[in-house]
């Protein structure tokens, strides 16, 4: 492509979804990806410390609304997936196994063995959790306008609309879906259930991906996030693994006249009094355009590639700012197959006080020594996501604390699945810190920036920059730390398109 | 004897229910207010612990009392004197302090000390909270609309808060929005630098409520307790003369002069209902009172769940009654002195004894201490905000004497195993020790101590699980959910059964906004 409308920093989902929607419009896209596969958290890397590491995330699904609109049907995305199996793992095969569905007589009988009374009130809380979803996804297909400014027809109407949806809830449920935001995971728990193994299970979703724990206000808001973006407790398996979604974005981009170049990394966003001008690639060419999208965190994206002189200091105090603070790692164990663990989504979720123990650590940056795990298995494979490990450890380094990590995520999982341990072969681990270098994310944080109210909805990444706009003319951002960002959705690279479209 | 039939009784002689009843009273209408106590003012009461010491045995400083109730009630007539504290000093464990004074230059001169960074951030953040404090204010005095509604008040109250939103800049709307939704310690560590200061500053981030300051929504509590600020310079917290108790005569007495009737050693039983309307309360006595309307100012769950048979409520609203978090967090130990604690950062009689000292080295120090509560234990290194009010008021302690009131986090109200005399006399010597390290003295000059736990709280000043503002201070228990969706707006699904007290938008924290607007909402509804 001579000279493209529009250069796409990141092959990320969102980058790429922006890409297709503006490809789809008609403009000459060029989606710019500095590692040798698309992908971004969908795709491995090759680590500093040289070893191989698959996809960050067992799975990924985009919004349906994205994969109608998009075609991806059409370029392979099968968007049609069952419901998975949710195990809160308990000691002596007391395990507690739930499918995300108010009817399925096995769960309602797990269930039932630890409270009758929650049983019955397990079909009301999925009916809770569905309203809720269904309204934040509406919420995050809304662009969030610059308060009080808003453009009538192209902001207000939306905002009424969603506020209608809201208010059509009814008062009882509307004011639960408003107060559940701002609770813990344990109060939302608790108004509907007694038995603490079930309240657990529920407050390792919410605390899944965030450095917060099950007792932190706004772990109501973050069950609701995670619930949405999976389609419920469990991940659900992608087929043909994520690698099929970035494929099929890959497709559609192309499909549509944009391009997708690899290893062409974005060293540098070119700006000229307050306006971009393209961006410089780190083998040094440079390529013109008037329009850059950056599907990259806000902090690198501006402090980064566009660098602080470019920027108002008061923008520069408020995105140094943005609380990023990553405390997820990953482990990769391949066994000999005999690892004893059932198919599903496994949670080392065994109490309240078990996961908020688990995140103090954090406060303190310490790595929790007793660590909240959520596992997959693919074959022989395990792959284990550990909290807490903070990206600034107190006293050490990640790679003086690496053994320490990889250590504890098999003792701790081997409490529960003593078949597990023996049936190692070989490991292979994501420190916060290869998380920033191998992928990019500051301060390791998976979601470019902490899913706190504070930095929620009109107030993502900063306020009043929550519509994908920056003070850069031509700059805008499209990635997860935007509005409607944080998980695998596509809203916020959707929402970032259509931005661009109006102007 | 007195006639038993009234216009308005009112339960509960805390100063929101006597303001409450001043309110109506000025407005003609024949008021009782009823108390359980011997006296009166609930948890704003002045009371001789030991011979010749008088403590204000709870509450303890005053500062977010509002302006035009002050005024109206002609209080400063009734005897009513503020008397200011004009410091807070924060040592440190390494014999150094932070001082800030009521004086904006001093105190930055002060951090200056320890950091010129911050002394220049504490510039500009004081006109920031100063300005978000001024701007959120009429949200205190506002009546808090019901967004489900579609009546034509509630429609009213929503399109006044609209038009408020608009009368803010966009810069203050972000800053509110996020004051509302951070935690404290982020809203510090975006300042500020220094360790003592991030730690003092989030401190009244965390009073009265059952959160550290790095859980969200605590920069709101800080706000709240900023209100108190703006009027004055550093902090226009003061004691008042007397005590707290001295707050409370005084709108006792301006109430009685309007003609307020008030019985004391009268404790409600329960509220009578007849047709589905508020009609009166029986006394435990067995004396029965009548009147047009009711107006509870106890805590929520005996207003709700204890005056008022749960047939006369809709099942949701009894739900989130029963829901309504109001673990109490915070304990007092009131210490009788034949002389001056002696602080080691400044040795001998000094200004920091005519001010607050606060316990709070760091963030992370009150964190910890939180760490402790969550997990069902009282902190073993608290949070402390300490006092010697018989150095602004003489006549609180004996000649050369002195009485010491010491605010304590945390000492949570469901501790693990419950409190028992063990466990309370631990948690006093916890908090002994704790000032020991900083004024080594402490036990040669104490002569008497009070401990008093969340337990203690709920059983002498009636308050249920014994929180400090009748209710936590969370996102989800403010404004329009405030006791309960639906009813915030100071009615209750009873008919002529009101509610006005800190269990109410817009909270504790001896305002008395709660009791004002209710008594304006029972004459709008009059007739």
């Amino acid at each position: 492509m001579t000279n493209p409308d529009i250069l796409i920093v990141g092959a990320g989902h969102n980058g790429l979804v922006a890409a297709a929607y503006l490809a789809k419009a008609g403009k000459q896209v060029l989606v710019l990806e500095q590692h040798a596969i698309a992908g971004g958290q969908l795709a491995g890397r090759r680590l500093a410390a040289g070893a191989t590491v698959p996809a960050l995330h067992p799975a990924g699904h985009l919004r349906p609304v994205i994969v109608q609109e998009l075609g991806l049907a059409r370029h392979g995305l099968n968007g049609a997936v069952a419901d998975a199996a949710y195990i809160s793992a308990a000691a002596h095969g007391e395990s507690l196994r739930l499918m995300s569905s108010a009817t399925d007589a096995a769960t309602l009988d797990a269930i039932r063995h630890h409270s009758a009374r929650d049983a019955a009130r397990w079909p009301e809380f999925i009916a809770f959790m569905t309203t809720a979803t269904s309204f934040l996804d509406a919420a995050y297909g809304t662009s969030m306008p610059r308060l009080p400014k808003v453009a009538l027809l192209g902001e207000g109407l939306p905002l009424a609309s969603l506020a209608l949806k809201l208010r059509r809830l009814g008062g009882k449920d509307m004011f639960r879906v408003i107060r559940s935001f701002s609770m813990s995971s344990i109060e939302l728990a608790e108004e509907f259930f007694e038995s603490e193994a079930l309240q657990a299970a529920i407050a390792g979703v919410a605390i899944h991906g965030v450095t917060l724990g099950s007792m932190s206000a706004g772990t109501g808001f973050t069950l609701i996030h995670n619930w949405l973006n999976r389609g419920g407790l469990a991940h659900r398996g992608t087929p043909g693994g994520p690698q099929a979604l970035t494929d099929a974005l890959v497709k559609a981009v192309r499909a549509n006249g944009g391009e997708v170049r690899t290893n062409a990394g974005v060293a540098q966003i070119l700006v000229e009094q307050q306006r971009v001008t393209g961006v410089r690639l780190a083998s040094g060419e440079t390529l013109k355009s008037a329009m850059v999208v950056s599907s990259a965190d806000p902090r690198s994206t501006l402090l980064g590639l566009v660098g602080a002189p470019e920027l108002p200091p008061e923008f520069v105090w408020q995105t140094q700012s943005i609380r990023m603070r990553g405390s997820v790692a990953k482990v990769f164990v391949e066994t000999d197959g005999q690892h004893g663990l059932p198919q599903g989504t496994i949670a080392v979720a065994p109490s309240l006080r078990y996961l908020e123990r688990a995140y103090d650590a954090a406060k303190y940056g310490e790595i929790s020594a007793q660590p909240y795990l959520e596992v997959t298995t693919a074959g022989d494979h395990v792959h284990i996501h550990f909290q807490c490990a903070p990206h600034a450890l107190r006293g050490t380094d990640w790679e003086a604390a690496r053994p320490v990590l990889e250590q504890r995520a098999v003792e701790t999982l081997a409490t529960y699945y003593p078949a597990f341990k023996g049936s190692v072969r070989s490991m292979q681990s994501v420190t916060p810190v290869d998380l920033e270098q191998a992928w990019g994310l500051t301060e390791g944080d998976l979601n470019h920036g902490q899913l706190i109210l504070d930095q929620v909805f009109f107030m993502r990444p900063l306020p009043g920059w929550s519509n994908h706009r920056t003070p850069i003319d031509g700059l805008y951002l499209c990635g997860s730390g935007m509005h409607g960002g944080g998980g695998i959705s596509g809203h916020a690279g959707r929402n970032a398109a259509r931005a661009i479209l109006q102007d | 004897m007195a006639s038993n039939t009234y216009d308005a009784l009112v339960i509960g002689a805390g100063h929101n229910g006597m303001i409450a009843a001043a309110y109506l009273a000025r407005a003609g209408k024949k008021v009782c207010v009823l108390e359980r106590r011997e006296i009166v003012g609930g948890a704003a009461v002045t009371e001789e612990i030991f011979p010749g010491y008088r403590f204000s045995e709870f509450s303890y400083v005053v500062s977010l009392l509002r302006p035009e109730i002050i005024r109206d009630l002609q209080l400063p007539k009734h005897g009513l004197k503020i008397l200011p504290l004009p410091s807070t000093v924060t040592p440190f464990d390494n014999g150094d302090y932070l001082a800030g004074w009521d004086d904006h230059d001093l105190t930055r001169r002060e951090i200056y000390r320890h950091s010129p960074r911050d002394a220049e951030a504490y510039d500009e953040y004081s006109r920031v909270m100063a300005r978000a404090a001024k701007a959120i204010k009429p949200i205190i005095g506002l009546v808090p609309p019901d967004p489900s509604s579609l009546s034509w008040r509630d429609m009213k109250g929503l399109l006044k808060l609209a038009q408020f939103g608009r009368s803010l800049s966009e810069h203050e709307l972000y800053r509110i929005a996020k004051l509302v939704t951070q935690s404290s310690a982020d809203l510090l560590e975006e300042w500020f630098e220094l360790d003592a200061l991030k730690g003092t500053k989030a401190a009244s981030g965390i009073i009265g409520t059952y959160l550290g300051p790095r859980s969200p929504g605590t920069a709101y509590v800080l706000l709240h307790h900023y209100m108190g600020e703006i009027d004055g310079a550093f902090r226009a917290w003061g004691f008042a003369k007397n005590g707290t108790g001295g707050v409370s005569a005084a709108i006792a007495s301006s109430a009685r002069a309007l003609g307020v009737e008030i019985r004391t050693s009268a404790a409600v039983d329960k509220v009578i209902v007849r047709g589905g309307r508020a009609a009166g309360v029986a006394l435990a006595n067995g004396d029965e009172l009548s009147a047009k309307v009711v107006m509870s100012a106890a805590d929520p769950k005996r207003s709700f769940l204890q005056f008022v048979d749960q047939q006369h409520f809709p099942e949701d609203f009894v739900q989130a009654i029963r829901r309504f978090r109001v673990r109490g967090s915070s304990g007092k130990v009131n210490i009788a002195l034949s002389g001056l604690p002696d602080f080691t950062c400044l040795p001998g009689e000094g200004p920091l004894h005519r001010g607050a000292i606060s316990i709070s080295p760091s963030i992370e120090y009150v964190e910890r201490a939180f760490d402790e509560a969550k997990y069902g234990q009282f902190s073993r290194q608290p949070y402390m905000d300490i006092i010697i009010p018989s150095m602004i008021d003489r006549d609180m302690a004996p000649p050369g004497h002195h009485v010491m009131s010491c605010f304590v986090q945390y000492a949570p109200y469901d501790i693990e195993g419950g409190w028992d005399d063990a466990k309370k006399e631990a948690f006093g010597e916890t908090v002994i020790s704790t000032i020991e390290k900083y004024a080594p003295n402490i036990r040669q000059v104490m002569v008497g101590k009070q401990v008093i736990t969340p337990h203690d709280i709920e059983r002498i000043a009636g308050i249920t699980g014994g929180n400090i503002f009748h209710g936590e201070l969370l996102l989800h228990q403010l404004f329009f959910l405030r006791p309960a969706p639906q009813w915030a707006d100071f009615r209750t699904p009873l008919p002529g059964y009101y509610f006005g007290a800190a269990g109410a938008h817009p909270g504790g924290g001896v305002m008395g906004a709660a009791g004002k607007m209710a008594a304006t909402e029972i004459l709008k509804d009059w007739q």
